[in-house]
């Protein structure tokens, strides 16, 4: 399930690097050729998607998704057994949430599979929708797996908010 | 019970949990699932809305300016510009006692014209200034106190992930937001500025500890080599700023180009291995994942308070007290301050915005101006404590056991206030936020 996450994130870095491209791409070819790349504005949303989902898992794994812990982090200081019961009813409430996200959208990936449903303009660009749906419903069941291993394990000590973020 | 009161027992049950430390885009989620569930009695009606959000409210063309902007500000970070222009300003302020405060202001308002984090520029400036500023004898609360006021500027003057953030949930163009943010941000770096003059003038003792150290003049830069270290930043201002302002380019298409320039510019000063550079892109995915989740949870949030009537009961509210628009803005910065105290500013932005939009639109404000109000005031929220982000980022880069936090706190203090007066003087005066509009 770590190697999963771990992998999907990859994917996710590796998208966002095709969007910095794309646009790139589609402003430089406007420009010097002035040949607007056709659909790179659906190709963006597209991508957005999947850089969001597949991030995700990562984020949650690695404690990442944004929260204010100062009081669990006073708890477990003061009384680590509470702070913890907490904390594991925290993930568990998590993990229902993002069961109820893949929940809603796997009858939706299945009707985009099969009417083949897509956005974008006909004859211009077009692309199906089930990816889209396909990858809300792996990230969010990921996300609630990884939510209830949290709050079995329960062994995590709360750590404080966006600390890691400060970069370099 | 009415609509009005189960939702308002809503509002307050999810402030409540996400104090507890719940995982804030999982709070409004899983308060507005509940609460649709118990207003309209049907179970499908909030699993429905929860689809639409997820599927639908990532999918904007505009949210690419988040890992955009994001990853610019990463590599340029990386790339040393930072440091570049605090030599600059260092050079310019040498000679005024407070002068490496003041050109530590005046840097960290060059470098927000790059970034738009103000962690970023919070850990960049800790690790050049409050050295410097320790070597010449300064106090270190007030050397902490300025990087962290400084920091705020960081996302106030664009490009900034705020004003993006905004943009999206109020639905105005994000290039607007931009050019909002000229002005109020560069009002209060010169504010800063005003006031670290002051202090060395009132109280120089708090200032700088007796003897001020001599500084040597090696350090200082002649004007050819100031104008080389400002090239490349002005190069990347000129692009993402001059792109957007002409129209060029769209705020979308001005990420792009300005984080390739900024590649090419790590790139080119040897700054940057693949290493470096994957983790620069790994670092944008997870803050654009935990950013984007954030909002498609806050635009449930939002119908949920859409269908319990609260904006409109609000309103009605005010009317029957004839409470008008002044008091409307008191309750806004006051509730802004109290969710500053523990939350960031993405998610006070997310919580407040819907809640006071439907009552200031009818108004016939300008909702550009409001969003800069909104996203200044909170930005002060990085500086209060118990959880002021900038803060707690400043005391985990410098790594001193003689900077307690309390130190950090109590120096941007002095700051925090004086963002709140510049606040003031913004909202009474909406034409400094839309000057530059077309």
């Amino acid at each position: 399930m770590v190697g999963l996450a771990q992998l999907a994130n990859a994917a996710g870095t590796l998208v966002v690097l095709g969007l910095v491209l794309l646009i790139n791409a589609d402003v430089l070819s406007r420009n010097l050729l002035n040949a607007p790349f056709r659909g790179a504005y659906e190709m963006v949303q597209f991508l957005m998607v999947m850089i969001v989902y597949l991030q995700l898992p990562d984020v949650v794994r690695i404690n990442r998704l944004t929260r204010s812990d100062g009081f669990l982090a006073i708890m477990a200081d003061r009384r680590p057994g509470i702070a913890r019961i907490f904390a594991r009813i925290i993930d568990s409430a998590s993990s229902i949430l993002m069961g109820l996200i893949a929940w809603a959208i796997w009858p939706e990936f299945l009707r985009s599979w099969s009417d083949g449903a897509y956005f974008g303009t006909p004859g211009i660009f077009t692309a199906p929708y089930w990816p889209i749906h396909l990858v809300i419903f792996f990230s969010a069941t990921l996300c609630a797996l990884i939510f209830a291993t949290k709050a079995i394990s329960g062994k995590r000590r709360p750590e404080l908010l966006h600390l890691e973020e400060s970069g370099t | 019970m009415t609509p009005f009161e189960i939702g308002l027992i809503s509002v307050v049950a999810m402030v409540a949990m996400i104090y507890l430390g719940v995982y804030i885009p999982i709070a409004l989620g899983l308060v507005s699932f509940v609460t649709i569930w118990v207003l309209r009695g049907s179970f499908e009606l909030p699993l429905a809305l929860l689809k639409i959000a997820v599927s639908d409210s990532v999918t904007e063309y505009s949210f690419a300016t988040i890992p955009l902007f994001t990853f610019m500000g990463l590599i340029v970070a990386r790339a040393g510009l930072g440091e570049d222009v605090y030599r600059v300003m260092n050079t310019l302020f040498h000679r005024i006692l407070g002068g490496v405060g003041m050109a530590t202001v005046g840097a960290n308002a060059l470098f927000a014209a790059v970034t738009g984090s103000s962690i970023a520029s919070a850990s960049v400036f800790t690790k050049v200034a409050v050295p410097e500023m320790m070597k010449l004898n300064y106090n270190k609360r007030f050397a902490v106190g300025v990087v962290a006021g400084s920091s705020v500027l960081g996302m106030i003057i664009p490009p900034s992930a705020m004003l993006i953030i905004y943009a999206i949930v109020a639905e105005q163009s994000v290039g607007h937001m931009f050019l909002a943010g000229l002005i109020p941000g560069l009002m209060l770096a010169v504010a800063y500025i005003a006031t670290i003059w002051g202090m060395s003038k009132a109280r120089p003792a708090y200032v700088v500890r007796t003897g001020a150290g001599q500084r040597d003049s090696e350090t200082l830069l002649s004007g050819a080599e100031m104008l080389l270290l400002c090239l490349p930043l002005a190069s990347l201002v000129l692009l993402v700023l001059g792109g957007i302002y002409t129209g060029w380019l769209t705020p979308v298409e001005a990420g792009a180009a300005g984080a390739a320039l900024g590649l090419a510019l790590a790139l080119f000063r040897r700054r940057i291995d693949l290493r470096g550079f994957w983790t620069a892109l790994l670092e944008t995915g997870h803050i654009t994942a935990a950013i984007l989740f954030l909002i498609t949870a806050a635009s449930i949030y939002s119908r949920m308070l859409g269908i319990a009537g609260i904006p409109n009961a609000l309103a009605d509210f005010l009317d029957t007290y004839q409470l008008g628009f002044a008091a409307v803005m008191v309750m806004l910065v006051v509730l802004m301050l109290f969710l500053g105290t523990l939350l960031d500013t993405a998610s006070i932005i997310l919580i407040v915005v819907p809640l006071f939009l439907p009552i200031v639109e009818p108004l016939g404000v300008s909702l550009v101006w409001f969003g800069i109000i909104v996203v200044i005031g909170a930005e002060i929220g990085l500086l209060t404590p118990p959880l002021g982000i900038s803060c707690f980022v400043i005391k985990s880069t410098i790594n001193d056991p003689n900077v307690s936090l309390k130190d950090v706190f109590m120096g941007a203090l002095p700051f925090a206030a004086v963002m709140l007066l510049v606040l003031v003087i913004l909202i009474e005066f909406p034409i400094l936020s839309t000057a530059l509009l077309p």
